[in-house]
């Protein structure tokens, strides 16, 4: 059998953690050491093929993997067009490199936290469960494909934010997480339906090529940005997230954000692929713009009320999501027209830059708040305080997140903010200054929870932070500093590949 | 045509390299102080308008909800209607979902 | 485009239109999920009603009389639809039981201990 391996990756990186997830209650019926390897080496491999699927199309180009056929590129001909097709190129490298790191850090923190709970066995499957859903969605080029994962995604998570039980809030929060979620799913079933029902296919690529613009379809593609965008957080649909943010385990709240970020990428990829031929982009940009600044300013606005220390960062992400929905809005609107190589190319590199910062530096910030939670025992800032006397490294580690969350520099978060600002100030002066303003919040807000949480009086602690999450929040702060030292390298060799997979380098 | 490019605008090396120099500087300026002084750890008392400092220190510290709360108290006509909209009640949750669509897909239409 | 092709049309889109309602004003949780489950329905029959075609027989092969079929993938999507609502609304009536175990009430205007 004629197998080449680096060819196979796509399909693993989305089997590997389906295959793991349902060895994982067996391997928790013998004993519990053993699951956790079984756990850690599921995440491990899945690192692998990703990194593997990485270096295949940063050498070799893209391709697209066929289910079912002989040779698994043999591209689309007319046999094979009603099989469900994967995509391997830089936008889902992009998109699977954010996802993986955030989810390994999450998966070894989550060995120190959740020590004392019980049940484990099926906390680990609905983590590999989610983990297969949201590599599914970014990954794959079929509609139908994507209302499934889609589904896998939400039904997974919310388990996983219920998982406390004996509180009742954590039910609560998953509820409502819930009810808008299948609610959005069936719109996206019916929108899938318009475009089965007017063209015969449900593939991306051949959409693209029969696309016309009717009114059927217009009415398709907005009803799939509106679902897409609930599921990202933005704003007048993110009542659920501060909820599900603060109410979920404290490993899993980095991962609920990564499945944001997979709708997403979701998202951009559907615009800017499937859709690009048959709307009119100022229109369509126009409500990405909307929709961003909305997000950014209602989102720091509440979180200068809150009390609540998981409550104040879920905030913070729903107004960080604005900014990158802003800035392809920017870039969406201006294309076809000349501007596009002016400012509006390095609008859409600030901004899939910011993406995959977001994941990197959010998913440390709301690690460090996990250890303050664990260490302290409660999530209140008014009870909180002088707890830079006992944990050391995680006052760092919250310095370098909360530093690159509110754009200072040198730090990462800085230079994907310095790109938006700069090209988004040529479409419009208003939403540079907008975008400015949030960010000076947002560090008025990190210093609050600073000041709050780790400054003051020594109040006296009972547990000791354990070494595995000091362990994974020092993974995610050295990709941290390596994106805030090398911010050319990585906007040339990961960034700029990913647009021109899309269709639109310039 | 303007092409802004990362490496132009902004490179974190010399960034750090620069504030390497200048808190050297600032260190050399330090070292020429007076001697004879030393450190303690008292570093007098609060003032708080007047009043008496309280002896237990952990009542010295500002808890969460009173921090900023100036800022809070000025923008209180644009922060309560919006935190009254932030009701917890499910149903308003798909209203808002509802109330876009509608008004995207009119948006759309128009344009 | 005969009555007997736009009918199914106009039940898919009163189903939505009925199961929409019940989410937004009813305040009862139950009552809520059933009418999550009128939306499934109206989705799914949706997607069947996209395949007919007229003076076709269903897509069966044993014993099929020799006429040409309806189109089959609809009905196969339809399937998968339907296996995830039976899933979702089994996830959500047990969230239900646990929040009446701990609030004592499934109206929804009490349920929002986190709220703002």
């Amino acid at each position: 059998m004629n197998v080449d391996l680096l060819t196979q990756s796509p399909v693993f990186v989305l089997a590997i953690p389906l295959l793991f997830a349902f060895l994982t209650p067996l391997a928790n019926k013998v004993s519990k050491e053993l699951r956790n390897a079984v756990f850690l080496i599921g995440l491990l491999l899945t690192t692998l093929f990703v990194s593997l699927m990485a270096y295949e199309v940063y050498t070799m180009g893209s391709w697209i993997y066929v289910f079912g056929a002989e040779q698994p590129t043999t591209g689309l001909t007319t046999q094979s067009f009603f099989r469900i097709t994967f995509l391997a190129d830089g936008f889902s490298v992009l998109a699977a490199l954010t996802i993986i790191i955030t989810a390994l850090g999450a998966g070894i923190y989550s060995f120190g936290h959740m020590k004392e709970s019980n049940g484990l066995g099926k906390f680990y499957t609905l983590f590999l469960l989610t983990l297969a859903g949201v590599n599914g969605m970014v990954l794959t080029s079929d509609l139908f494909n994507l209302f499934v994962w889609f589904e896998v995604t939400s039904i997974a998570s919310c388990g996983l934010i219920a998982y406390h039980n004996d509180r009742g809030e954590s039910v609560e929060a998953a509820l409502k997480y819930m009810i808008i979620s299948v609610i959005a799913g069936l719109l996206l079933l019916f929108s899938i339906g318009f475009f089965y029902g007017e063209y015969g296919v449900l593939n991306y690529f051949l959409i693209r090529d029969s696309m016309t613009g009717s009114l059927i379809d217009i009415l398709a593609i907005g009803m799939v940005m509106v679902i897409l965008a609930m599921k990202a957080s933005s704003v007048p649909m993110h009542m659920w997230a501060p909820d599900a943010y603060s109410e979920a385990p404290e490993p899993i709240t980095p991962f609920i954000a990564i499945t944001s970020l997979g709708s997403l990428f979701v998202l951009f990829r559907l615009l800017f692929f499937v859709f690009r031929g048959a709307v009119e982009t100022s229109a369509i940009g126009s409500i990405l713009i909307i929709l961003g600044v909305l997000s950014m300013f209602i989102g720091v606005s509440m979180a200068l009320k809150q009390s609540d220390l998981k409550r104040l960062i879920a905030y913070l992400s729903v107004s960080q999501v604005g900014y990158m929905m802003m800035a392809v809005g920017v870039g969406f609107a201006t294309l076809g027209t000349g501007d596009y190589g002016i400012f509006g190319a390095r609008a859409m590199e600030g901004g899939l830059f910011h993406m995959i910062n977001d994941g990197v530096y959010k998913a440390l910030l709301f690690l460090s708040a996990g250890g303050i939670v664990y260490v302290a025992d409660t999530r209140d800032l008014n009870k909180l305080g002088g707890l830079a006397h006992h944990m050391p490294y995680t006052t760092f580690f919250f310095i370098i997140g909360g530093l690159s969350i509110a754009g200072i520099p040198p730090l990462s978060g800085f230079s994907s903010k310095l790109l938006i600002y700069k090209s988004v100030y040529l479409y419009n002066p208003v939403l540079a200054i907008i975008a400015l303003v949030v960010s000076i919040v947002t560090l008025a807000l990190i210093g609050k929870i600073f000041f709050n949480a780790f400054l003051g009086p020594d109040q006296g602690v009972g547990k000791k932070i354990p070494r595995s999450m000091i362990l994974a929040m020092s993974i995610l702060t050295i990709v941290v500093v390596l994106f805030s030292l090398f911010p050319n390298y990585v906007v040339a060799e990961i960034v700029v590949p990913a647009i021109e997979a899309l269709g639109v380098g310039a | 045509m303007i092409d802004i490019v990362l490496q132009d605008i902004w490179s974190p090396i010399i960034f750090i390299l620069v504030g390497i120099l200048v808190s050297l500087i600032a260190y050399m300026f330090y070292l020429m102080g007076n001697p004879d002084y030393k450190r303690t750890k008292y570093k007098g008392d609060p003032f708080i308008s007047g009043n008496r400092p309280p002896t237990d220190l952990k009542e010295l510290h500002v808890g969460g909800d009173n921090v900023y709360w100036g800022f809070t108290k000025a923008l209180r006509k644009y922060l309560d209607p919006l935190v009254e909209g932030h009701t917890g009640i499910v149903n308003d949750y798909v209203y808002w979902f509802v109330v876009t669509l509608a008004v995207v897909l009119v948006f759309l239409y128009i344009m | 485009m005969n009555w007997f092709t736009v009918f199914p049309l106009i039940m898919v889109v009163t189903l939505i239109i009925m199961g929409l309602y019940v989410v937004l004003f009813k305040k009862n949780l139950i009552k809520i999920i059933m009418g999550i489950a009128l939306m499934q329905n109206g989705a799914n029959l949706f997607l069947v009603s996209l395949a007919y075609r007229e003076g076709y027989v269903a897509p069966i092969w044993t014993s099929a009389p020799s006429a040409d079929m309806v189109l089959p993938t609809p009905h196969a999507l339809t399937l998968t639809s339907i296996v995830i609502g039976v899933a979702t609304t089994a996830l959500m009536l047990s969230f239900v039981m646990m929040i009446k175990k701990h609030y004592g009430t499934i109206n929804s205007d009490e349920v929002r201990r986190c709220r703002e």
